[in-house]
């Protein structure tokens, strides 16, 4: 049963809200117990149509020539469409909202970047029709040297996934090659540490392995309109980024979905809905495209991969006094959200634990692998991993508890974080208690007694110089400054000795676009208009 | 072209509709040909099924056990008689595969699954097969080193000896996922033994070469001698010879000689 914490969360909750901490009805479960819920694939149209994609068998490789004429005769073929035929044919998803540059067709026009990439959509009378065509489809290729290391990708000389990115990073602000965060000198502090353990954390990508597969029906409707059912679990996403590709108003569409069949952040990226309504705007007949359980587990997006690596120094009695982290995020081919992940890994450094020096950089890094993009909790899994292992691991190597060790270096109400900003209602140290507690796992007086709300702030919430850094730093353009450049409004205890780096996480652009409207402001994407 | 679908009253009938048309794939359970079906296979235009009652016959009543192609795997977990067979039927998919699955469709499953064939193998089983010209008995191993060219061909039915003992048939899949997920490896041993020693030790090993196939290095070195640590030592060190895995995602190649010999120890030693 769920308790809430009153003499450490007093202010934390309205007692007269009516929902929260409620047991509730969800709305869809009735539904769904009674096998009653209506997918979108639970739609049979008369006349219905059925796309398929050709899909590339080269994971990085310059499209020479794609032969379609015999396919085009196969029976039941009702339309090839190649990505001349997408009017916007590059796109990125969080274009949306101003941040990141097209960089990936609905259609592989001159070359491939990952195994499986879409090259054709066929569209037939049946799906077997469909695949019998596209095995007559005829692609001459020429292999391109892939890479699928993400640190490998950064060297130079290292091929070019792909050409909006050309040193196979996302580019943040257009200067960034990585979200970066300083706070203190690392370097100097684990120079004089009594231990430094260095360690590789290596994750791998992760299906999200939905109940139904991606897919999506669209069908003419009057007045030049499309209804689309979809599984989409972003459903107005969805209708913008097809209104993008498509080059016409999102008032054209009529989305209905609400039941995904599974969506762990693997239905985000509107994969099929701009073919299926293309399909439907070539050939006026509905158009259904699903994935198949094939297509959903080799090709369809997954979690990313993340390599950290994490070299911290810690004193004997137990304090971390450094923490320095390099990561990676492989974005796979093309950005989808990967560029977001990078920047909630670097928000999340280091981990709950108030530590007077850290250095971070995190990179999204392009690879010939397949696009990744969100799962639950991306880019925070993967390093509260590869953190929580990290603090087993020292509290090994000084003899400590592990969860006397947290208790220890946990934040506390009013300490300084990396990202300058208060620590408030941190409440880790009451957890742990409560954990050990729970598990009948015996830890001394003293870190019983501990309390996130002592012993916090004063020398611990100061900001400390940092050295500067020997490469030049490129200016970040002025209209990408927001207030989140600004320093935290109540520190008064210290400022700043130098001018602070690039925020961390750093600026997210403006729009370029003139606003109107009202605007609001998010804490990863800065202000964006409503 | 749409896809056909050919139902006969007997096995007969099928067998030559089967082996008249290289686009015809028989259906017994479906988990296998109505996958492919689904994911475009266009290699498939005619499916082939039989209703007849002998590919669902079990005999096990005598030491010989007969087991029609269409048995599935749910049915042998419900056959008393058969609990020497249960270890590997468990080892398939979960409830609703095994529900449909079957003994013959086995056979022509490829990696990383035919798990139940791997059992098959080490118990030097016979597969009876109707071709065109009427139906032959088929020593296992050579069933499977020509499984390319039997898909013309319908399986009737597998049988073999029932082991001496429980403990002479012993049984291991190595899953990444469980209790259903792919093999990375599966073992299966019979091990008879006559005067303390082992005469006509089969080792059968599954995913570690294109089709199922036996370690006869390690059957050698068991072979004629009691089954204590040094013997199994020799036998483990010796599995991995004539083997040649593949890399897939569920490991690979590199992975799966290294671990074949700590498992094969395992299971020789009776360890969990």
């Amino acid at each position: 049963m769920l308790e809430l914490r009153k003499d450490i969360f007093a202010d934390e909750r309205d007692d007269n809200l009516k929902e929260i901490g409620k047991g509730t009805q969800r709305q869809d479960m009735l539904g769904h117990i009674t096998g009653t819920s209506s997918y979108f694939n639970d739609h049979k149209l008369q006349g219905m149509l059925h796309l398929k994609v050709v899909r590339s068998t080269h994971a990085h490789a310059r499209l020479r020539r794609i032969d379609t004429t015999e396919a085009e005769r196969s029976v039941g073929v009702r339309k090839i469409i190649r990505g001349a035929d997408v009017p916007v044919n590059l796109n990125t998803l969080l274009s949306l909202i101003n941040f990141g540059k097209d960089d990936e067709p609905s259609l592989a026009v001159d070359k491939v970047r990952y195994k499986g990439e879409p090259i054709l959509a066929i569209v037939a009378d049946s799906e077997r029709e469909a695949f019998e065509a596209i095995a007559k489809v005829r692609i001459d290729y020429e292999p391109l040297p892939t890479v699928f290391d993400v640190e490998d990708a950064l060297k130079p000389g290292a091929p070019v996934v792909n050409e909006t990115y050309p040193k196979n990073a996302f580019i943040y602000h257009e200067a960034y090659d990585h979200q970066r965060l300083r706070f203190g000198d690392a370097d100097a502090a684990l120079a004089t540490a009594d231990h430094v353990l260095e360690q590789r954390y290596q994750m791998s990508p992760i299906e999200h392995a939905p109940t139904e597969t991606n897919g999506a029906i669209a069908a003419p409707d009057t007045n030049g309109r499309y209804v689309v059912y979809t599984s989409t679990q972003a459903l107005f996403f969805s209708v913008d980024t097809c209104a993008k590709i498509l080059d016409v108003p999102s008032n054209t569409f009529h989305f209905i979905g609400g039941t995904v069949g599974g969506g762990f952040g693997g239905k985000v990226d509107t994969l099929t809905e701009p073919l299926a309504i293309l399909g439907a705007m070539l050939t006026g007949r509905p158009v259904r495209y699903v994935f198949g359980r094939e297509e959903e587990m080799q090709y369809g997006p997954p979690r990313g991969a993340e390599r950290i690596y994490i070299k911290d120094g810690v004193m004997r009695d137990g304090r971390i006094v450094a923490r320095k982290i390099r990561a990676y995020f492989d974005s796979g081919a093309y950005t989808r959200l990967s560029s977001y992940a990078a920047v909630k890994c670097a928000a999340h450094l280091p981990g709950p634990y108030t530590i007077p020096n850290v250095y971070g950089d995190v990179y999204c890094v392009f690879t010939n692998r397949t696009p990744a993009t969100a799962m639950r909790g991306f880019g925070v899994t993967a390093m509260d991993f590869a953190i929580e292992c990290q603090m087993d691991k020292l509290a090994n190597l000084v003899g400590m508890d592990p969860m006397e060790f947290r208790i220890l270096n946990a934040y506390r109400d009013g300490d300084m974080k990396a990202h300058r900003r208060e620590a408030k209602n941190t409440a880790l140290i009451e957890c742990v208690q409560v954990a050990a507690e729970k598990a009948k796992w015996p830890i001394r007086d003293e870190f019983r007694r501990a309390s996130s709300r002592k012993d916090g702030g004063g020398s611990r919430a100061v900001i400390p110089p940092i050295p500067t850094d020997a490469r030049a730093r490129p200016t970040t353009p002025a209209q990408q400054r927001t207030t989140y450049d600004r320093a935290p409004v109540n520190v008064t205890r210290e400022p700043p000795r130098e001018p602070p780096p690039p925020a961390p996480p750093p600026p997210p652009p403006r729009p370029s676009a003139p606003s109107h409207g009202a605007t609001r402001f998010s804490s990863v994407f800065g202000t964006r208009r409503r | 072209m749409a896809v056909t679908v050919k139902t006969f009253a007997s096995s007969n009938e099928a067998a030559t509709a089967l082996s008249s048309d290289r686009t015809a794939r028989y259906l017994g359970g479906g988990t296998l040909v109505m996958r492919a079906l689904n994911e475009g296979d266009v290699s498939i235009s005619t499916v082939v099924r039989a209703n007849d009652q002998a590919l669902t016959r079990i005999d096990a009543s005598g030491p010989r056990i007969t087991l029609g192609a269409g048995i599935t795997f749910a049915r042998i977990l419900s056959e008393r008689d058969l609990a020497f067979l249960h270890a590997p039927a468990r080892s398939i998919g979960g409830p609703a595969v095994r529900n449909m699955g079957t003994v013959g469709g086995n056979l022509f499953a490829p990696n990383p699954y035919g798990d139940f064939a791997v059992a098959l193998l080490a118990l030097d089983a016979t597969v009876a097969v109707q071709g065109g010209f009427g139906s032959r008995d088929i020593a296992i191993e050579e069933f499977l080193q020509s499984r390319e060219r039997q898909s013309g061909a319908l399986v009737l039915s597998v049988s073999c000896t029932r082991p001496a003992s429980a403990d002479a048939f012993r049984y291991r899949k190595v899953a990444r996922i469980k209790p259903k997920g792919g093999s990375v490896i599966t073992l299966a041993a019979h091990l008879p033994i006559s005067g303390g020693r082992i005469a006509g030790a089969r080792i059968a090993l599954g995913s570690m070469a294109p089709t199922q196939i036996r370690a006869k290095a390690a059957e050698r070195a068991l072979e004629g001698r009691t089954l204590d640590a040094a013997t199994i030592a020799a036998a483990a060190s010796a599995v991995t010879e004539g083997t040649s895995p593949s890399n897939n995602a569920l490991g690979s190649a590199w992975y799966r000689r290294e671990i074949v010999g700590v498992h094969l120890r395992r299971l020789l030693s009776g360890q969990e």
